[in-house]
């Protein structure tokens, strides 16, 4: 057993968490692999709310969070898949190179996607590894009887958990290889709902933006609708905004590509934070007027929703300014 | 008026698959005034919010798809017991529009911005501010320093 993965000490982000053992790493496509961890001496995992997902700590010093594919109902293992991106900060690349035996630290499973309680049916929509948390809303609807559909655009030959798909959804499964046969069978389901069903969204930000649009345009109200920015931030460098701090009377632009908490300490200002990736919730901000651009994992749909918080690590604007009560 | 584009399926005499504006009125009430735009759209007409008037509400609500509107006009008892039938049915707050008989337009005031919106809504409603786009819960609470009813953030809750 190699215990050399184990940092000396927990992160922040994954205190008061659990300490792992990876117990099977399989790969699912070329850049993609699932890691399964377990608690070292058998134990249950404690569960978590479908598309929850898991703060890993990969070397020394890094974090970085992965959706949980299972129900999460009792769990006796977590499974998490991780897509390789060869110019992120390494944390993908330390996390392909665990194998089983090694121990990480994990933190206790989040819920920050969660399938709205009162839904009768989930129309879910994946884009590549966004397949991960609405893999975990497939299971669970299957196993309280809701009944789920999915839509898996992934290019051929790319797909993670496509069996599992096809096992668990059968005809409720559509998979598109192009964006043609995507719009035709998007359109087709967005106006084929009963006045019980929920939609979320997972993949990278322009084809979440696109589908929660295609949705609003069709008569969807923003609380039938989910999305999951899952670790959009890094790929999206954003639009520039104004902030307007209103205690300290100082007024500053974000450029695009540049966070609002970079923005903040280059003109002085001290924000607690930690992850700087929108997981951890240290850099929360009260928002007093403008809707922002919500990015992180951090806060509940709600939350999101109320617009009167912001993490300013990852999150920008939806607005030309943000007033903020600092 | 009665859509004349749309053959009446048996029961409710709604086309399945209906994406438009579902109108219900109970008594006197009246839901010509607030719709005007050309969406597909389908009345119906019950003297009070019986059992039978809710039945083929919800029957009506089970056939349309995501997309559809609900107005709802006339007291507010039975408009309230029509909301919450179409809440159970999966309708979203955003959904419904509730006209209250009694109501006149109201001026709800919004405390993040402190610009007031006019609405028909009754209080218990959403609606969104003309100044910051928040969604604003209105109230009953009139504020004479204000000259509007109070509005208050709204929280995303499940109806109940
Ligand atoms: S620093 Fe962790 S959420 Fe922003
Ligand atoms: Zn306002």
């Amino acid at each position: 057993m190699t215990v050399a993965a184990l940092p000396i000490s927990p992160h922040p982000a994954v205190d008061g968490g659990l300490q792992l053992e990876v117990t099977n790493v399989s790969p699912q496509t070329d850049s993609i692999v699932s890691i399964t961890l377990a608690d070292p001496s058998g134990r249950k995992l404690p569960s978590y709310v479908p598309g929850s997902h898991l703060v890993v700590q990969y070397g020394g010093e890094g974090v970085n969070a992965y959706s949980l594919t299972g129900s999460g109902n009792d769990p006796s293992e977590y499974t998490i898949s991780v897509l390789r991106v060869e110019e992120g900060a390494g944390g993908s690349m330390a996390m392909h190179r665990l194998t089983a035996g090694d121990h990480v630290y994990v933190s206790r499973p989040r819920s920050a996607f969660a399938p709205a309680s009162t839904a009768t049916h989930h129309l879910l929509v994946a884009a590549g590894i966004g397949i991960t948390p609405v893999l975990s809303h497939a299971r669970a609807a299957a196993d309280h009887g809701t009944t789920s559909s999915l839509i898996y655009v992934y290019r051929p030959g790319a797909g993670a958990h496509v069996d599992e798909a096809r096992e668990l959804l059968g005809p409720a499964l559509t998979e598109c290889s192009n964006r043609d046969s995507f719009q035709t069978v998007l359109t087709e389901q967005l106006t084929a709902q009963g006045v019980g069903t929920h939609l979320y969204v997972c993949g990278p930000i322009p084809f979440m933006d696109a589908v929660l649009d295609h949705a609003r345009e069709l008569g969807w109200p923003s609380a039938r609708l989910h999305s999951e920015a899952f670790g959009a931030a890094e790929l999206d460098e954003g639009e520039p905004f104004m902030v307007n701090l209103v205690r300290s009377g100082l007024r500053l632009e974000v450029p695009a590509g540049v966070s609002l908490l970079d923005t903040l300490e280059k003109a002085g200002k001290s924000v607690p934070n930690m992850c700087r990736k929108g997981i951890c919730g240290e850099c929360v901000l009260p928002v007093l007027r403008g809707v922002p651009q919500h990015r992180d994992l951090y806060l509940t749909d709600q939350e999101k929703a109320e617009n009167t918080t912001m993490m300013c690590c990852v999150s920008r604007s939806e607005d030309p300014e943000l007033e903020l009560d600092l | 008026m009665r859509s004349a584009s749309m053959p009446p399926a048996a029961g409710t005499g709604l086309e399945p698959g209906f994406r438009g504006v579902i109108c219900a009125s109970f008594g006197t009430g009246d839901t010509a005034k607030l719709h005007s735009d050309g969406q597909p759209k389908h009345d119906f007409r019950f003297d009070a919010a019986t059992p039978e008037a809710l039945s083929q509400l919800r029957s009506a609500l089970g056939c349309s798809k995501v997309g559809v509107r609900l107005l709802l006009a006339g007291p507010t008892p039975d408009i309230r017991a029509a909301a919450a039938v179409a809440a159970e049915c999966g309708l979203q707050q955003e959904e419904m529009t509730l006209l209250s008989e009694e109501a006149a337009p109201r001026a709800i005031y919004c405390p993040h911005c402190h610009s007031t919106t006019t609405t028909l809504r009754v209080a218990g409603s959403e609606v969104r501010c003309k100044g910051c786009g928040t969604n604003l819960t209105t109230t009953d609470h009139f504020s004479r320093r204000m000259g509007a009813y109070l509005g208050y953030q709204a929280h995303v809750e499940e109806a109940s």
